[in-house]
């Protein structure tokens, strides 16, 4: 017996849970010419996409935004208050790179210390996720619909969250199920996927690349703009600053964090000036150090699932999967492996 | 679930100038006393705190004052145009700030029991190894001779001089400043001349150093020459450390977390970092 959901049935289900709870799906946008993805709150007439493009803004932004105000301290009453997301809401049709995303980042954000804000607002989401190809463990999220055939979905509830979702009528037990998945969607960075398997490899790639191979480091340097945009659309990095903002009247002020990156001028700089960061390639190489090496020895991988939004959204179109393999190459023809 | 960001209230009980740009400040609680740790301190020697203003921000600092002390904390802030700092410059007595933590490990306290210790700072790094100070001059008899070798620019740049002369009874200090000045007895120019007025056993000692990074690798020249291994001198390093809970990234250094596997470090542990 197997749970599955219609392909057909898969926008009803959204529209029903819409009627109680915000739902955000992954729709496609055309614009002067441009095919886009995005994550949307959903209303009628919206219908989700199955096979989104890598999006701009990942889905960390429901946990970790941008900017978001953390306390608010209100002069008068001198006294500062915790602001929490209080409310549900449901985040549906994730892929499966953005669930194991989504996985990894809950892991990091309780390690060593839990971090009260991200997971306020963990607890108030409940996550769907939407696959297209053969999957061999469920990447994470509440609940999978995992693509069997071209008109079926396989419910594979997770958590308890899950579960309770699958009591809902578009759900049915059917017994014989066709499953012929085939359709692979179309892959984004496979190379760097497939070295991602060995992140033992690859966190002594990099650590021997900045010993031995400098011209490429160099050469990264030069093509990079140190812009940060790779950090910001990237769904695993979460480097933050906190900054206190006042309001025009001056009776209340907020705690700010909002994100950083480690690729900008002033990440590592300390008050009186001192810059540990000085250089762009000290700070791209560091944006690797942290993913691969430092990621490995915390956490036993990388801190990359391919999602390709780097390297889509770079505006000086660095090819970031070219540079690694690049340094594999020189790493495996220095050392015989 | 425990909010680590939420900072609790204290109140400035006392301000001294220190120097043309550091002034110190005394934290206590609103009411009641800091809560100490399994060791009986409120913070190990060489731990931070982060220590803010609302509107203002939060900023890292090791504290100076006496560990076991948990009727007040002080602080030193040097008044560096930051936003955070400048703040506090400007602060009456009685004003409130905001306090957490404490964070990191701090100096082996226990390890350097029984050794001859030599501590070298220059500047404002002095506050750590002042309360490591106080402690090793509360339990006196646990520890071996001990120096303290502490650098400025000029005589006006000394920090805590009151404390200092205190100490003298109970260590042996070395205090230099850059260029002569007038009425000057301390020692003239690189610290690393007056290493021979030191008399430790090599074997039996440990190092604690602080400063920022251009600094420690003019502590590095007086601490190697002595004999003393690596992994028996103590960095204290500086980062900017601004969620104090290893999450935000600003404070690494290559493998390592400055706020959660530091402050102190083993020297080799960082010597070849990339960074």
């Amino acid at each position: 017996m197997m749970l599955v959901i219609e392909r057909k049935k898969i926008d009803d289900l959204i529209q029903t849970l819409a009627k109680n709870t915000s739902v955000y799906i992954p729709v496609r946008r055309e614009q002067g010419g441009a095919v886009e993805s995005v994550f949307e709150k959903f209303t009628p007439g919206k219908t989700i996409d199955f096979y989104y493009l890598p999006t701009l803004c990942s889905i960390k932004e429901f946990f970790l935004p941008a900017i978001e105000d953390t306390f608010v301290f209100d002069k008068r009453k001198n006294q500062a208050a915790t602001l929490a997301q209080k409310k549900p809401f449901i985040l549906f049709g994730l892929n499966s790179r953005d669930l194991e995303a989504l996985t990894q980042l809950d892991e990091i954000m309780a390690k060593p210390n839990t971090d009260f804000f991200y997971f306020k607002k963990r607890e108030m989401a409940t996550v769907i996720g939407l696959i297209n190809e053969p999957i061999k463990t469920p990447p994470g999220g509440d609940l999978i619909l995992l693509k069997v055939n071209e008109e079926q979905y396989e419910a594979m509830p997770i958590t308890k969250k899950g579960r309770a979702l699958t009591k809902k009528r578009f759900f049915k037990k059917e017994s014989a199920v066709i499953t012929n998945a085939g359709s692979k969607s179309e892959e984004i960075m496979p190379r760097l996927r497939q070295l991602l398997l060995d992140p033992e490899f690859l966190s002594d790639v990099i650590k021997w690349s900045w010993r031995q191979d400098l011209a490429i480091w160099d050469e990264l340097a030069t093509l990079c703009l140190g812009c940060g945009i790779c950090t910001y659309v990237c769904p695993l990095c979460y480097c933050f600053s906190v900054e206190d903002k006042i309001d025009l009247g001056g009776k209340t002020c907020a705690r700010c964090r909002k994100w950083d990156a480690c690729t900008l001028p002033r990440f590592a700089q300390v008050t009186g000036g001192h810059n540990f960061h000085k250089t762009i390639r000290e700070r791209y190489y560091n944006w690797f150090f942290h993913k691969f090496v430092r990621a490995y020895n915390e956490y036993g991988k990388s801190q990359c699932v391919a999602c390709g939004r780097c390297q889509k959204y770079c505006p000086a179109k660095i090819d970031i999967e070219k540079y690694i393999l690049k340094m594999v190459d020189a790493y495996v023809k220095a050392k015989g492996v | 679930m425990q909010n680590f960001y939420f900072p609790e209230k204290v109140k400035i009980a006392k301000i001294e100038q220190h120097s043309a740009d550091v002034k110190l400040f005394r934290l206590q609680k609103n009411r009641g006393k800091f809560a100490k740790n399994r060791d009986g301190l409120v913070f190990n020697p060489g731990q931070f705190v982060l220590a803010g203003i609302w509107g203002y921000g939060e900023a890292p600092f090791g504290p100076a004052s006496p560990p076991e002390n948990n009727s007040y904390l002080e602080i030193l802030i040097r008044n560096t145009g930051g936003v955070v700092t400048n703040a506090f410059h400007n602060l009456k007595n009685g004003a409130e700030a905001t306090l957490r933590g404490p964070y990191g490990n701090g100096f082996p306290l226990k390890f350097f029991e029984g050794k001859d210790l030599v501590l070298a700072t220059g500047g404002c790094g002095i506050p750590p190894i002042a309360s490591l100070i106080e402690y090793i001059i509360k339990n006196r008899k646990d520890f071996g001779r001990v120096y303290l070798i502490y650098g400025a620019k000029t005589p006006q740049d000394l920090l805590l001089k009151e404390r200092i002369s205190n100490w003298e009874k109970q260590i042996k200090i070395i205090l230099t400043i850059d260029k002569q000045a007038p009425d000057w007895k301390g020692g003239v120019g690189f610290v690393s001349e007056f290493v021979k007025e030191i008399e430790i056993d090599p074997n039996n000692s440990c190092a604690a150093m602080c400063g920022p990074g251009p600094m420690m690798n003019a502590l590095e020249k007086i601490l190697r020459p002595l004999g003393i291994s690596d992994r028996r001198i103590f960095a204290n390093t500086e980062r900017k450390m601004q969620c104090g809970i290893g999450k935000c990234q600003h404070c690494t250094t290559g493998e390592k977390y400055t706020c959660t596997d530091g402050p102190v470090f083993y020297f080799d542990e960082i010597d070849r970092n990339w960074d």
